[in-house]
């Protein structure tokens, strides 16, 4: 057939809609008045000849119908009416709307919302130039189990030039700085790089300029980029700020740019968002020479060369680091397999947060199925009651295909409704759930409801439409004819069909409540578990605060140089901290318990190497371990159990003995057969430091994580090995809000120039390090607790609905003598079946679908037997009690009632 | 008035489009001119003419215009297209190929078999 002209004949009826009807009727007119006209020459008077005309065309208004659906116009004007007659439907019964459309406002709420965060972080491009092209470098040792290790100055290079894949490498340093010159010393998140870095994501600034390869110097730059954010903050948005000098760890840099407000480095944020860019030569003072085996570049990040796909790339990287492990044997260790790794850029920022985002989507879908699966029983049982509506329908004349659409454009009405509630809900109630969502979840400020998350939330509304819709509309257009015209006034019974299709129903809701309902119990399990879990330390009434002594570039500006100037720092701040009143002990630390604070840390653990002095120089490379700089009392502080050995003292310091205390884990993993007591260490591989005594062994301490297990750590005296990075820890009965403004003064006394910042206590980090899994364990939870009274509201509906309509079965039934317990089982029983299958199917789905899940859990695996115990019982028990109500009120049946009736 | 025969299921659109193709037809036209064409023989619904006419415009085989009819009123005439003419030529021949299968068949007599 000629589509086209059929699409144009249907055009040209639907924008000409008024003229064509109106011509419509002229033919008609024209036919009657001709034929009228012809009978009239026959003999017949006018007003004779006018009826034999109309008698002879037939009706009208029929022909006039069938000339619509000729060109395909008249569907519209049905759907006109079916709407409008949904409509008042709706309106008729207000109960039902109501529960249907909060329902489905729930479900499409709680989708469009899930699925506006996982847009923004994990299907949008990063917003930096061609972000496909932006890759992070890995260098990885697989021999010796390790990835993501530091890299140097020549092997930076290497990438840029000899590998010929980027355009452009930078290395990338992410830390805390000291911002002195504002009111209140400040720490803010510092961004070190090359100079091309701005160039190489794209980025144009606000208000100054950006730093780029002109600004190249051999060392550092006195010059810095300043975020939108701290130009707000500290500046008050004042666009004089351009020049200014600041001190940034004591260096004094001008500000030269700011830049765009939406702009945010491709990194991980710890504490927030990074504030201050600089950028480096690295091959001239205070950097070390730029040698092979100097690696001092935590992180890089490159862009590849046009056309030059991901795969190639790799390739390439993979060849030139066989080629330079031969060229430089003695920088790379043949057993440690050096090699490069890229991965996009994207990958890299939300991979670790993608399994929770995409199990809070299932959950979410999975309510949204439920959910009209619910509603689909609510109009299955509202269907039934209108088979004599449709019987009557069909014996006028409609067609099943016509009923069919009307139900369905009924449902649509509905679930449209119910959609456009949802998304309302989302957009209102999407900056409030946000607040929840765990903060290392990357990108949250770009979450917005934007079309293509319109788009999926009509296209949920569509979908649950069709599912709730579907079902009913098919049923009553085959069941109509056939029983209700017959059955008359009675309204049907429980039929045989209507009946099956409602189990079907169900079971399918029960099945994904099940599967909810399971997902939830693991996460909330393992979120028991871990907040059960035994850190290794009482983390009650111990109080933190964190200072930085900074960096300076030029060292004799540096007032904390060398051992002696942090140390007598140390000290100082200790005696002052044990000073304040309700202090019972004060320690420092380099690495407060989970908090992933360590500056040393390579992908959030500080992995240090480190020689064994009875062992051989070759295998010394697969010895690491994270070096955690500790004063003496903080055992003490933490409550952690000393196994043996003894603590630090006062006396470990500079000059005498170096000593360790090493963990159970590294005891474990380095001396599996023999005594570590007293045998010595040394970090690095410099053969010219001291070796360090093991003089104590202490319990584990859960410091990367209360999810993380086995990372061998080595304590050192801070006295001998200080740190910029001074944690304080404090044990105390006294409440941090209560204390921060004493820590702060005393830090202050000594230096006017330190910021004190994240006070709290240790309850509250050990709280918030599980707070991403909290957030996705509460919501699933939250899923899982509607799912649960959805699925048992569907079962008390549908035996409700059944006691009713067999009601005069019963009352007979009892009348020939049934007690009032067999009538109880009779109805009960149909309950508990249901639910027993709809369970079992759940369980079923649940135990091939768990293990998805698997790296959200922790100490729970994935067919935990007392989950799957738990969730058929508590539902079980739901069901059996949402069926016994209705079983109940079919006993109180009146026997006479049937009797006077039959 | 003899004895009418009933239309034949489908063969309505036929019959229209050799109607309009011996020269374009208001719809009223269009009955008479059928009528006329069959001796009188032939009962059709007035009414159920103009869905007809309707779904072959919309095929693109008739193209309607309005006009003036003989006695000077405005009237909506109907005209054979290209495709239209393709159409009836090649139902035609179906039908005369369907017309002379039948009747061979219902000359079948028992000797034959």
């Amino acid at each position: 057939m000629n589509l086209l002209t059929r699409f144009l004949s249907w055009v040209k009826w639907m924008v000409k809609r008024q003229r064509l009807e109106s011509e419509m009727e002229t033919e008609v007119r024209f036919h009657l008045e001709s034929r009228a006209a012809d009978l009239v020459r026959k003999g017949l008077s006018q007003q004779e000849a006018m009826r034999q005309a109309r008698i002879e065309f037939g009706g009208i208004e029929s022909h006039k119908d069938a000339m619509r659906a000729s060109v395909g116009v008249r569907w519209w004007g049905e759907l006109g009416s079916d709407l409008r007659y949904g409509f008042r439907l709706l309106c008729k019964n207000p109960g039902f709307a109501a529960v249907a459309i909060l329902t489905l406002a729930l479900g499409v709420g709680a989708n469009t919302a899930i699925f506006s965060i996982v847009n923004a972080v994990l299907l949008h491009s990063l917003p930096y130039r061609d972000p496909d092209r932006l890759v992070r470098a890995y260098f990885n040792e697989p021999g010796l189990g390790l990835r993501d290790v530091r890299f140097s100055k020549p092997e930076m290079d290497d990438l840029l030039t000899r590998s010929g894949v980027f355009e452009d490498v930078t290395p990338i340093f992410e830390g805390s700085e000291n911002l002195t010159g504002a009111k209140q010393p400040e720490r803010v998140e510092g961004v070190n790089t090359s100079f091309s870095y701005f160039s190489m994501l794209g980025v144009t600034p606000q208000i100054g300029r950006l730093y780029g390869p002109q600004d190249f110097v051999p060392g550092v730059a006195p010059v810095v980029v300043i975020s939108d954010g701290l130009w707000h903050r500290a500046y008050g948005a004042d666009p004089n700020v351009i020049g200014r000098t600041i001190r940034i760890d004591g260096d004094p840099v001008t500000i030269i740019g700011v830049l765009p407000r939406g702009f945010r480095h491709p990194g991980p944020t710890t504490s927030g968002d990074a504030e201050v860019f600089a950028a480096f030569g690295f091959i001239g003072a205070p950097f070390p020479p730029p040698l092979r085996g100097t690696r001092i570049f935590p992180n890089g990040i490159g862009r590849l060369k046009p056309g030059v796909t991901l795969k190639q790339a790799q390739a390439r990287l993979t060849a030139m680091a066989a080629q330079l492990r031969r060229d430089f044997p003695a920088d790379y260790a043949p057993q440690a397999q050096w090699t490069i790794e890229i991965q996009p850029l994207q990958e890299t920022l939300v991979g670790n947060v993608r399994p929770m985002l995409l199990v809070l989507l299932g959950a979410v879908i999975l309510i949204v199925f439920i959910v009209s699966l619910n509603i689909a029983n609510l109009l299955l049982a509202r269907a039934s009651g209108r088979q004599q509506e449709m019987a009557m329908r069909l014996a006028l004349g409609a067609s099943r295909g016509r009923m069919v659409r009307q139900l369905l454009t009924e449902s649509m009405l509905l679930s449209l409704i119910g959609g456009a509630a949802g998304i309302a809900t989302a957009v209102g109630t999407l900056g409030f759930l946000l607040r929840f969502v765990p903060s290392n979840v990357p990108r949250l400020n770009e979450v917005r409801i934007d079309w293509v998350v319109l788009a999926f939330a009509l296209l949920i509304s569509i979908l649950t439409g069709l599912v709730f819709g579907l079902a009913p509309a098919l049923h009553s257009a085959k069941v109509a004819l056939t029983s209700a015209i017959r059955e008359g006034g009675r309204g049907s019974g429980y039929s045989t069909k209507t009946g099956r299709l409602r189990d079907v129903l169900i079971i399918s809701e029960l099945a994904f409540a099940v599967m909810l309902m399971v997902g939830a119990g693991l996460l909330l399990r393992t979120l028991r578990d871990l907040l059960q879990e035994n850190p290794g330390f009482n983390p009650t009434q111990v109080v933190t605060a964190n200072t930085w002594l900074g960096v300076p570039n030029d060292p004799k500006t540096d007032p904390y140089l060398g051992i002696p100037g942090k140390v007598a720092f140390d000290r100082e701040l200790l005696r002052r901290m044990r000073a304040i009143p309700g202090v019972e002990f004060a320690a420092i630390t380099s690495a407060l318990p989970t908090t992933n604070s360590n500056p040393n840390a390579v992908g959030g653990l500080a992995i240090e190497g480190f020689a064994i002095e009875d062992r051989p120089v070759e295998s010394s490379q697969d010895l690491r371990a994270e070096r955690i700089r500790i004063s003496p009392d903080y055992f003490k502080v933490l409550q952690a159990t000393l196994l043996r050995g003894r603590s630090f003292t006062e006396g470990d310091e500079d000059g005498k003995q170096q000593v360790a205390i090493i963990d159970e884990a590294t005891a474990r993993k380095y001396w599996p057969d023999r005594d570590p007591l007293g045998r010595q260490v040394r970090f690095g591989k410099d053969p010219t430091k001291p070796w360090l005594t093991v003089v104590g062994i202490i319990r584990d301490i859960k410091n990367d994580g209360l999810d993380v297990d086995g990372v061998p750590h080595i304590f050192v005296s801070v006295y001998q090995d200080p740190n910029k990075q001074v944690s304080l820890v404090l044990r105390t009965s006294l409440p941090a809000a209560l204390l921060e403004p004493q820590i702060r003064h005393e830090i202050q006394s000594i230096d006017p120039g330190l910021p004190v910042f994240n006070v709290s206590s240790m309850n509250r980090i050990l709280d918030r390090s599980l707070a991403s899994r909290r957030f996705s364990a509460d919501l699933v939870g939250g899923f899982a607790g509607v799912a649960l009274l959805l699925a048992s509201i569907g079962i008390y509906g549908l035996l409700a609905y059944m006691v009713g309509q067999r009601s005069r079965e019963i009352s007979l039934r009892m009348a020939l003598g049934a007690r009032r317990w067999d009538v109880l089982k009779l109805i009960l029983g149909r309950g508990v079946v249901l639910a027993g299958v709809g369970i079992v199917a759940g369980m079923i789905f649940s135990a091939a679908t768990a293990s998805l899940m698997a790296s959200l859990l922790y100490g729970v695996r994935p067919h935990d037997l007392v989950v799957f115990l738990i969730v058929p019982l508590l539902l079980f028990a739901v069901a059996a009690l949402a069926s016994y109500i209705p079983a109940r009120r079919a006993t109180r049946v009146d026997p006479m009632r049937g009797l006077r009736e039959a | 008035m003899g004895k009418q025969i009933d239309l034949l299921q489908g063969t309505l659109d036929m019959l229209i489009l050799k109607a309009v193709s011996l020269g374009p037809l208001h719809g009223y036209g269009v009955l008479l001119r059928i009528q006329q064409i069959s001796g009188e023989q032939l009962e059709i619904q007035q009414g159920s003419l103009y869905p007809a006419l309707y779904r072959l415009e919309h095929q693109g085989w008739i193209a309607s215009e309005w006009g003036e009819s003989d006695n000077k009123r405005k009237a909506k005439f109907y005209s054979l297209t290209a495709a239209g003419r393709r159409q009836l030529h090649s139902e035609t021949e179906k039908w005369n190929r369907m017309a002379s299968l039948i009747a061979s068949i219902l000359r079948t007599t028992s000797e034959e078999i």
